[in-house]
């Protein structure tokens, strides 16, 4: 498995998750992951599965390890590339993935990171520069602090 | 007919065993899906026999019959057995740290599933998809 799987993107991390992993290899993969999340401060994480052409408890597993780990860890997980057959068997396995959103490709994973970090993050970065300077509150607020 | 018989000692083993099945049923003219299927059958009892038995071995082969062509798996370990068949079957029931689906989850989607296992002496499944089948069960 090369190292070339996860790849950093703005504030996401791409994992090209490789066909026919075993257990070792999911082992590496996680820790890479992890390594790279960190060095990056990584808020996203886009496990991209257009590689993979197989379903098994083994897959469903490695899912569910990866999304929770990456939560563990701060960041969000986002899905792509499952393709048609493999979501059939997912769903047929009693494998549904209820909390981890999904999107059709690469620029669809970057629209959502950007989207939900300004409603989060920026949007509260925006609301607390208004109370500290735009409203009266704040003004009234700052000239108390200043007495 | 063919038939191919791979040893599972280790989990390359089953990724072996897991291509070699998806091409013979691409090879019979299974189904995008339906050679997903096959291949999830053969990674959950090979997952399964390297797991719980530690080793044994996976036979794949085409059955090809006057009105009906299908592909059957046996799965055969002479591992610890399983105490009770009907419980292995249950979704949800491991005595590993899986989610327990494997066994429900093959049975269901699978055609035709046949276990027979003795405690302390080992355990065997044999497992057949048809072709155009429409059998659910
Ligand atoms: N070859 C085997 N030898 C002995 N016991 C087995 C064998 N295969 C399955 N079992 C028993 O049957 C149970 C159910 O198997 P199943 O594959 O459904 O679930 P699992 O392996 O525990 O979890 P999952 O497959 O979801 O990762 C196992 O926990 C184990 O106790
Ligand atoms: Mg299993």
């Amino acid at each position: 498995m090369e190292t070339t799987a996860v790849q950093k993107l703005e504030n996401l991390l791409l994992v090209s998750v490789p066909q026919d992993m075993t257990d070792e290899d999911v082992i590496l993969l996680r820790r890479q992951v992890l390594q790279k999340i960190r060095q990056h401060g990584s808020r996203w994480v886009l496990l991209d599965f257009a590689l993979v052409d197989i379903c098994d408890s083994f897959f469903g597993r490695f899912i569910y390890s990866m999304a929770e780990m990456v939560k563990l860890m701060g960041a969000k997980v986002i899905i792509s590339g499952l393709q048609d057959a493999v979501v059939e068997t997912l769903i047929d396995l009693g494998l549904t993935l209820p909390h981890i959103p999904a999107v059709l490709d690469l620029d669809d994973a970057l629209a959502l990171a950007r989207s939900t970090d300004a409603t989060s993050f920026g949007a509260m970065a925006s609301i607390r520069e208004n109370v500290v300077w735009d409203t009266p509150e704040a003004k009234l607020l700052a000239n108390r602090s200043e007495v | 007919m063919k038939q191919i018989t791979i040893q599972i000692r280790r989990e390359s083993d089953i990724i072996l065993a897991s291509q070699r099945g998806r091409k013979l049923a691409d090879t019979l003219g299974f189904s995008n899906n339906d050679q997903v299927l096959v291949v999830l059958a053969i990674s959950e009892i090979a997952h399964n026999i390297l797991r719980y038995a530690t080793k044994g071995e996976v036979t794949i082969l085409s059955l090809v019959e006057a009105d009906k062509t299908g592909l059957e798996i046996m799965a055969w370990d002479s591992g610890p057995g399983i105490h009770n068949i009907g419980q292995a079957l249950q979704d949800g029931y491991s005595t590993g740290d899986g989610l327990g689906i494997g066994l429900p989850g093959v049975k269901r989607l699978m055609d035709e599933f046949e276990i027979s296992s003795a405690v302390g002496k080992g355990t065997t499944i044999v497992i057949r998809k048809w072709l155009h089948s429409s059998f659910q069960n």
